[in-house]
């Protein structure tokens, strides 16, 4: 029993972190319409500049806090000046210029802090190696538990940005139908502008812990992160929450207990095969994911 | 009476194609102005080019200031609201989400306004937590004209509020326009192409055709005008 | 105004055509004669992307429908020829031949779902493929076939057939020389089954779809056989290249630079750079591509010129940075890439009616 414990323990935490960045992709998604293909190397390149304040002397905390502005702003400013005016071509200009963006901050962030030498990133929590506590047998680290924890206040946040504050209304009313939002006087640019920038801060957040899990910050840190939150968000119905939450959380526990209880066949290697296969399978029997609305395009 | 809006030369289309050739209406403070035209005569066109949601060129004079350059959330800022053409709800928002989304371009308090559209229409208030999808059509094109007036605005422009709805329900809304007309003295720019109900209420009527004005006059008029009522009135 | 109108098919029309065509030629000669073996690799290096880039404009441009998975493809392409050849000791031609016949069969599956869903949920079944192929080939329970994470080396032909014009070949050199007419030819076969699709009643069913989906359907076009035929001629096609590129260096791993992610993103690049739905597109990518990344790498480690004077702080070569703001810049100024640019600026002096 207690290796199952830990294999659930470690994939809620995981889970967690699929969740924060299913939820930044499921934020644009709804706003706009779009995949946003490089959400994982956004905050890949947030969490660079977070290490190097820390770098520079800034308390982690504060550096994390600076990230997340400077995410924000980020987002926000990609939004307005590169993606809203190619989207008026087509979907298919918004995919290339997110493919652009994807393989620029990937580049960038090698040429910039050098491609292979890891630099050593400290974590947001306690996470030294007696940092544990012993639950039904399993070893709760500090570090998850914290990631946890962070995990599901943002969840909580979130929610309660959009379902009780003026400005989630309106956020909600640009998803549900734009142009009557601009009926009602909302002003869907600053929309979609916030919407790129609040995705891209939390997403900020999630590299920060994921660097603080790993102790190293490289150009490919959000890589199968982006993977595996894609997968949350499909399995979740990409325009709901609620979905991409309890999907991430699914997605981590489930790839773990595969991991855990398959070593030969699955192990460490496929880990993201599962992940992969849950994209696949989703796309191939229900389309609109486990919570989501009609709005999958179908033939 | 004092003039609320004045188009000159009002221009607008979708593209390279233009589908206004330069409108000149105008609406006087208390008055319904119907706006007739066949299919494809401009109709919602024009009322989107009034209300910022498409480019257009031109003068449109609100309050006598020029609102031509303004886009929409800015012209509904300035109050006009704008009910378009298939209701234009929030299907995946709640009935009070949408009346509370409709006073988002206020910043004082409107729990009042709520209530009042709920005496307005009880059935709204029956259904406030259900989401705007399930409602039926009539109820949507309440709701959608209960959440345009949230924002208190000075004009409202109403597109085919009758499309898809029965003659009954269609009388009823009706009704429920005068009636705020006459009450709190709202201007109201409506345009129909099943005009025998519209002309009922209105004060003044303009025939749109192929994009420009063709002509304008009282509903008398136009409910004693053979072509009109051949065309229009199916009678 | 252009400054000159010639009519269609009038003698003048043909000799323009006759001229490109024979500094088409001249500029195919003229690489393997005259310039150094490095760039000669380089060239066939070209080649390869210019029949991955141009198999994806079948499914993007023609059809639109968006796939970033064609990576797998050319891995696929890439380990039939390194498996079939050094563990089975296949000549490379039926490697190849098989090769593509597994990456159609995939491609065709892969295209199912675009049957039911379209948009951005296909380009996340593509992304799962092209995730999942490198994890595959590494997964300990291929070992036995993919040598895992190390890869397969040592791909040789002993012995290279002998072609009639270039007489025997031998050495590093005239191994170059070989793969390059070896892409060529590919190349050839590549541009004409693109463009016997595109010409052809097909085609137009293609660009149908991509244009107007329902309209199509109602025009009598069968999207699924349509649709599901493309991709898998695509992914043939793709693996060709792979197939050719296992040949000219002789290595193959699950983490080569176009069997991963990148890979796709790399097709990609070249696709809209040069200018999607074109034949001629492709190719104008993949040169500029190439040489984009082989001048900045020298640029960048000399420290030479404006590139290496603007990138003195990058502790890697530049290329990819420069090739993503060309992409995004592109989008802005010439969504049809630089093929389209040229056109319309030659529109401007010649107009053939």
């Amino acid at each position: 029993m207690s290796r199952f414990f830990q294999y659930l323990f470690d994939g809620l935490s995981s889970g967690a972190i699929y969740s924060l960045l299913a939820l930044c992709l499921v934020v644009v998604y709804r706003g706009t319409g779009y995949l946003n293909f490089a959400q994982g190397e956004m905050s890949m390149f947030c969490t660079f500049l977070v290490w190097k304040l820390n770098d520079w002397g800034m308390p982690l905390w504060l550096a994390a806090i600076s990230g997340m502005l400077i995410g924000y702003l980020g987002g926000a400013t990609v939004e307005t000046t590169l993606i809203r005016p190619v989207a008026k071509r087509s979907q298919f200009a918004v995919f290339v210029v997110a493919i652009g963006l994807f393989l620029g901050l990937n580049s960038l962030a090698g040429a910039i802090w050098g491609a292979p030498p890891q630099e050593t990133m400290p974590s947001l929590f306690p996470n030294e190696p007696d940092d544990f506590q012993r639950i039904f047998g399993a070893s709760w680290r500090y570090q998850s538990i914290g990631i946890l924890i962070v995990g599901l206040v943002v969840t909580g946040l979130l929610f309660a940005l959009f379902n009780k504050t003026r400005f989630g209304l309106a956020m909600r009313a640009v998803a549900s139908n734009a142009d009557s939002a601009r009926l009602v006087g909302v002003n869907t640019g600053r929309v979609l502008a916030a919407s790129w920038g609040l995705a891209a801060a939390i997403g900020a957040l999630a590299g920060t812990m994921v660097a603080g899990t790993t102790g190293e910050v490289v150009p490919g840190l959000m890589f199968s992160y982006f993977v595996y939150a894609s997968a949350a968000a499909t399995l979740g119905g990409f325009d709901s929450l609620g979905g991409a939450v309890i999907a991430g959380l699914t997605i981590g526990v489930v790839e773990n207990m595969a991991a855990g209880y398959a070593p030969k066949w699955i192990g460490q290697e496929m880990r993201l095969g599962v992940a992969l296969l849950i994209i696949l399978g989703v796309l191939l029997i229900k389309p609109t994911g486990l919570f989501g609305e009609q709005k999958v395009s179908r033939v | 009476m004092s003039e609320i809006l004045r188009t000159h030369d009002l221009r607008a289309g979708y593209g390279l194609i233009e589908v206004l050739h330069g409108v000149n209406i105008n609406v006087d403070a208390g008055e319904i102005v119907v706006v007739l035209g066949a299919n494809g005569a401009g109709k919602t066109t024009m009322m989107r080019a009034i209300s910022g949601m498409i480019p257009r060129t031109g003068v449109v004079d609100f309050l006598a200031d020029d609102i031509a350059h303004l886009s929409a959330h800015k012209v509904t800022a300035r109050g006009i609201a704008h009910v378009p053409q298939g209701r234009g709800t929030f299907p995946e928002l709640t009935v009070e989400e949408n009346l509370r989304i409709g006073a988002h371009s206020r910043r004082d308090s409107f729990a009042a306004d709520i209530d009042y559209w709920y005496g307005v229409f009880p059935r709204l208030q029956e259904r406030r937590l259900q989401r705007a999808g399930s409602l039926s059509g009539g109820e949507q094109q309440m709701l959608a004209i209960a959440r345009a007036l949230m924002s208190r605005p000075k004009l409202l422009l109403c597109d085919e509020p009758s499309l898809g709805l029965a003659p009954l329900v269609t009388r009823e809304l009706f009704e429920v326009l005068q009636r705020l007309n006459s009450e709190t003295g709202l201007s109201v720019l409506l345009v129909e192409q099943n005009a025998n109900l519209a002309l009922e209420i209105a004060s003044r009527v303009y025939l749109l055709e192929t994009g420009e004005i063709v002509s304008s006059g009282t509903p008398d008029e136009y409910m004693n005008n053979d072509a009109v009522r051949k065309s229009y009135l199916g009678h | 105004m252009a400054l000159v109108t010639i009519k269609r098919n009038s003698p003048q029309h043909i000799a323009v055509r006759v001229l490109g065509v024979l500094l088409v030629v001249i500029a195919v000669l003229w690489v393997p004669t005259k310039m150094t073996t490095g760039n000669i690799d380089s060239m066939t290096n070209a080649l390869a992307l210019v029949i991955a880039a141009s198999a994806l404009n079948l499914v993007i441009g023609y059809t639109g429908l968006i796939s970033i998975g064609h990576s797998a493809f050319f891995g696929i392409g890439s380990y039939a020829t390194g498996v079939l050849v050094s563990k089975y000791g296949w000549g490379h031609g039926w490697s190849m031949i098989f090769g593509a016949l597994l990456a159609f069969v995939f491609g065709f599956i892969v295209a199912l779902p675009a049957l039911r869903i379209k948009g951005i949920y296909l380009a996340l079944v593509t992304l799962a493929v092209a995730v999942l192929f490198p994890t595959m080939m590494k997964w300990p329970k291929l070992e036995w076939l993919t040598n895992g994470a190390r890869g397969i080396s040592g791909i040789r032909y002993e012995e290279l057939p002998s072609l009639p014009f270039l007489g025997e070949l031998k050495g590093r050199d005239d191994r170059t020389v070989f793969f390059y007419w070896y892409a060529i030819m590919l190349v050839i076969i590549t541009v004409l089954v693109c463009r016997g699709i595109v010409k052809s009643r097909m085609g137009r069913a293609l660009i149908a779809i991509r244009d107007n989906e329902i309209g199509a359907e109602v025009m009598g076009v069968n999207l699924a056989t349509t649709k599901t035929l493309v991709f898998g001629v695509s992914a043939a096609l793709t693996s060709l290249a792979g197939s050719l590129s296992v040949a000219r260096t002789g290595v193959v791993t699950a983490d080569g630079a176009n069997l991963t992610l990148i890979g796709s993103i790399v097709f990609l690049v070249v696709m809209v750079v040069g200018g999607a739905a074109t034949i001629t597109g492709p190719i104008i990518g993949a040169l500029v591509y190439v040489w984009v990344d082989n001048y900045t790498r020298t640029a960048s480690a000399s420290g030479e010129g404006l590139i290496g004077w603007l990138f003195d702080w990058s502790a890697v070569s530049p290329a990819s940075i420069i090739l993503s703001v060309a992409l995004i810049v592109l989008m802005f100024v010439a969504p049809d890439g630089v093929f389209g640019l040229v056109r319309r600026l030659a529109r401007r002096v010649v107009v053939i009616k």
